[in-house]
């Protein structure tokens, strides 16, 4: 161990978007900024990569759903060179026979769906309507600091304000809402809707990224859950270059501040003196030494891996083992010499989110599938081509595919190594039979199966949400009560993942939070 | 004489392990492998007893018996009073071996215990115990029990109750390796004035010097004999904890050695009557451990069971101490405190009550000869027990009516028996 290493005023480890954000906050007010990261890029899952040279696609995530107006302006990342290439990225829900669905966002293009499905037109009116309501009741406690767990005062304070603005939404709000809570999205949407595929991308949305079919009690809530997610952001927009872009623009930011970053540096240990965090130790046995340090790892890994069980009491270090998150997402990106085309959808679509989930009977399969170790014989998926909207990706004329695949799972029967070529054949052939053409195009492509998000990555179990979207594991109880407001029982260590509130998505809000919950501390504040 | 025909060696009964070729498919097989063995579930059995059952119950001329942690204890083997004189007139012998018995082990099995128990162990010596308290996140007693140092790496801890799942589930990132040696260790206790001079005279060594919560390794009878100067009694007292084969005959020799001088085997009963006089809370009986306690007042921290419990605060984490540092200096609202009852006759009571108000209940009760007077342990509310004026609801049973009265109760301010031998070094060898 090299002792006498340089000090800095905080260390953030991990340089994923959350970790980036919570950098760039801390650089502002706490001086001395280093952010470890151990890969050779910038940015996480929200990242660029490319596929072959001069052709770039979005690693893992690929949209910007939730990403708050207020991070985005106060660390001036249109001046440190975020743009859009895309804003209010439409969905449609691709049909087989070439019919699609776009949901839509105003009143022209209501015209258009009403048409197309009669009898749907009101219900989904009526759907949406009372989705923002309830996403309404709990989208403002998304943007703040959870409550405390020993103070029963702020837990009441906390769904006293909920309860308030569900009571001047009307009578039945509440009771809307006690209803929708443990609903499952699947009943719901049979009881509103006659169209197979509507209730089929709808049911897609509300449980992606989960490993639960949509017929599982609570799914209606993480529709309602990601309506709220979404009210935290200015509309699914896309970025230009890619995610990687706004890695980038935060980067940017945290170095305008005189923050330091440092690729290739892998923490193995989180160092303890006096009861108090004093640094952390690389890979390579340099020690750095910071009163402060903030971790956008997995909780799991930061806290039984970096710090260590050892250092924190039973109960808390109990409430972690057990919180093993599983992905159930797949990612492949794929290189075309062509534009692609899918049969019946106008061009102005192409470049919108297309869902290929039928019904919800094969959203059902999927994840009956999935949950036996193994994938649908046709996938059901999300697929955007970035490269429509925004030409640096690919060389012109060419594109990329970029496909999120749902249902997958990380332990596949037989193995990874044995399935893989099985499974990336599944998703051409699925994507073939809507966009012809599209296999014999295909000139190079990547696949991420969960093991291989874990590993390249770092997203324990390969989960993009770092531990389910659940009721139970929301607000303050994420990850795990015990360290459900960010700071760990151990004074200046703090968690600001994905792993905690509010949970997975390009949000940042984890990270932004995580320095209100640390200056919160500073100011004696409870 | 063709090869053929030449005389086959005899092949062996039991063929040796050595002979046997694993790439022969035709050797000849042990049947026993494959025979079918009945798999015996853990814990099948709940009606234990213990290594010494057989020599006690020799013992036994009353067939009074009693459960203690699941094993089948003599309660009173002669008679109380006749038990009782010889603890504090000469000795007295009891089998302990119920106790469980925890062996902690491992390169981090120091700073696995750190964190485990509230008081710092870091000056405990090779040999040596101490009392720890175990506590959990809200700084709410688990147990408590004896923490013996074995040697650099290796310790014991003696409690009460059970406490398995709660070491294992705080082993994690501790190289350590914890046993319930429960049962592969006979405990008897020795206890009383002349219990230093029982162990001379059974032909102990140097045992005067051997200084309280001090242990060595003795021979006795030709076993070897983990001798500490431990018990619950308040007096002079020695425990010995041996493997459970040699268990029956450390206590035969015991017996055959200390008769003379006026040493009697005992049960349980005394041993509740002594910890009871020298003021000694027991898990499960006086205090709840914090798991097992539904209502969460009965979960009490340690200050309000112990007087002065050890707790250290700055040696470093453990569990519970968040919640302890932060309540250092509240007193507890309950207490577990010792009593004393006005009335000879013996009772039977459970609530105590302060100008009408039910404030508390007695946990363990007896008539202390040392006092002469009936004595309780108790729970009650802090601020009563500081009042005074208590009455406890006592039951008389005459003939076969019951009468309920309420007698006047005054908190003990020491305990009933705590005499100043049991520390004395070198231990005295006559009373």
């Amino acid at each position: 161990m090299v002792t006498g290493g340089t000090k800095y005023d905080a260390i953030v480890i991990g340089a994923g978007h959350n970790g980036l954000v919570a950098a760039a906050r801390l650089a502002r007010t706490h001086g001395r900024v280093l952010v470890l990261e151990a890969g050779d890029r910038l940015g996480g899952a929200a990242a660029t990569s490319e596929i072959v040279p001069d052709y770039r696609a979005p690693a893992v995530a690929h949209l910007l759903e939730g990403f708050p107006r207020r991070i985005e302006r106060e660390l001036k990342l249109a001046r440190h060179g975020l743009r859009y290439a895309a804003r209010d990225v439409p969905t449609v829900a691709l049909d087989r026979d070439g019919d699609h669905i776009a949901l839509p966002r105003n009143r022209r293009e209501y015209a258009a769906f009403s048409k197309r499905l009669p009898k749907d037109a009101e219900a989904y009116r009526e759907r949406v309507a009372l989705l923002r309501a309830q996403a309404d009741l709990i989208a403002p406690l998304l943007g703040e600091l959870p409550p405390r767990h020993d103070d029963p005062g702020s837990l009441k304070r906390f769904l006293r304000r909920a309860v308030l603005r569900a009571e001047w939404q009307g009578r039945s709000a509440l009771r809307k809402l006690m209803q929708t809570l443990p609903e499952s999205i699947g009943d719901r949407l049979d009881a509103e809707f006659e169209s197979p595929l509507l209730k089929g991308v709808l049911a897609f949305d509300a449980t992606l990224g989960g490993g639960e079919g949509p017929y599982a009690p609570g799914t209606s809530f993480r529709a309602v859950w990601r309506e709220a997610i979404r009210m935290q952001g200015q509309g699914v927009r896309q970025p230009v270059g890619g995610m990687g872009a706004l890695a980038d623009a935060l980067a940017a930011a945290v170095e305008a501040q005189q923050g330091e970053i440092r690729l290739g540096a892998r923490a193995v240990r989180i160092l303890v003196e006096n009861d108090a965090v004093a640094g952390v130790e690389l890979s390579d046995g340099a020690v750095l030494h910071a009163p402060l340090v903030v971790s956008a790892l997995n909780p799991r890994v930061t806290m039984l891996g970096l710090l260590g069980a050892a250092r924190l009491e039973t109960e808390a270090a109990l409430e972690l083992r057990f919180a093993a998150p599983a992905g159930s997402t797949a990612k492949i990106n794929l290189a075309l010499e062509s534009t692609p085309v899918f049969s019946g959808l106008a061009p102005e679509l192409h470049g919108a989110r297309l869902v290929i989930a039928p019904s919800l009977h094969e959203l059902d399969e999927a994840a009956a599938e999935c949950r036996d170790g193994g994938f649908a014989s046709e996938p059901v998926m999300e697929i955007l081509v970035p490269s429509l909207a925004d030409a640096s990706l690919a060389p012109e004329g060419h594109h990329i595919l970029s496909i999120i695949v749902h249902n997958v799972p990380f332990d596949v029967e037989g193995g990874w190594e044995a399935k893989r070529e099985t499974f990336v054949q599944k998703v051409v052939r699925t994507v073939d039979a809507y966009a012809p053409g599209t296999a014999d195009a295909m000139i190079a492509g990547e696949i991420l199966t969960p093991p291989d998000i874990e590993r390249k990555y770092g997203l324990a179990g390969g989960d993009w949400h770092q531990g389910d979207l659940r009721l139970d594991r929301l607000f303050g109880f994420r990850p795990s009560p015990a360290f459900g407001r960010y700071e760990a029982p151990v004074p200046g260590l703090y968690l600001c993942g994905a792993g905690s509130h509010p949970g997975g998505g390009v949000t940042g809000l984890p990270g932004w939070l995580a320095v209100e919950a640390i200056g919160a501390a500073k100011g004696g504040e409870r | 004489m063709t090869p053929d025909t030449a005389p086959q060696k005899e092949e062996p009964v039991e063929p040796n392990r050595k002979d046997i070729d694993p790439q022969d498919e035709q050797a000849a097989v042990d049947p026993a492998l494959f025979e079918e063995k009945p798999i015996a579930p853990p814990f099948e059995r709940t009606v234990l007893t213990t290594p010494l059952h057989l020599v006690t119950s020799l013992e036994s001329r009353t067939n009074r018996w009693t459960d203690w942690n699941g094993y089948t204890v003599p309660e009173v083997l002669t008679g109380l009073g006749d038990e009782y004189r010889a603890l504090r007139g000469a000795a007295a012998l009891m089998d302990v071996s119920p106790l469980v018995k925890y062996r902690i082990a491992g390169r981090d099995a120091f700073a696995f215990l750190q964190r485990l128990v509230t008081r710092d162990i870091e000056n405990l010596g090779v040999h040596r115990a101490v009392h720890v308290i175990l506590c959990e996140s809200r700084g709410l007693v688990l147990g408590d029990g004896l923490l013996f140092r074995l040697a650099d790496d290796d310790y014991r801890l003696v409690t009460e109750e059970t406490h398995l799942a709660w070491l294992m589930d705080s082993s994690e990132g501790f190289r350590v390796r914890i046993e319930d040696v429960s049962a592969t260790l006979g405990t008897l206790s020795l206890q009383g004035p002349l219990s230093a001079f029982v162990l001379m005279q059974a032909g102990v060594g140097d045992v005067a010097s051997l200084a309280p919560f001090a242990a060595r390794w003795v021979t006795i009878a030709g076993m070897p004999v983990y001798l500490s100067r431990t018990g619950a009694s308040g007096d002079l007292g020695y425990e010995l904890w041996s493997d459970a084969e040699d268990a029956p005959h450390v206590w035969r020799w015991l017996v055959e050695c200390g008769g003379p001088l006026g040493l009697r085997a005992a049960g349980f009963a005394l041993r509740e009557l002594a910890r009871l006089e020298a003021g000694l809370p027991r898990a499960g009986q006086d205090y709840l451990s914090a798991f097992a306690a539904i209502d969460a007042r009965e979960a009490l921290p340690p200050a309000a069971i112990w007087a002065s419990p050890a707790i250290d605060l700055d040696k470093g984490l453990f569990n519970g101490r968040a919640v302890l540092r932060r309540g250092s200096d509240e007193p507890p609202a309950r207490r577990v405190v010792s009593l004393a009852i006005e009335g000879l006759e013996p009772l039977r009571f459970s609530t105590l009550s302060l100008e009408g108000r039910v404030v508390g209940a007695a946990t363990s009760t007896g008539f202390s000869p040392a006092l002469g007077a009936n004595i309780a342990l108790a729970v009650i509310d802090a601020e009563a027990a500081a009042a005074g004026a208590l009455l406890a609801a006592a039951e008389r049973r005459d003939g076969l009516s019951v009468r309920e009265t309420l007698a006047s109760v005054r908190v003990l301010a020491k305990p009933a028996r705590a005499h100043a031998r049991r520390f004395a070094v070198p231990a005295p060898l006559r009373p």
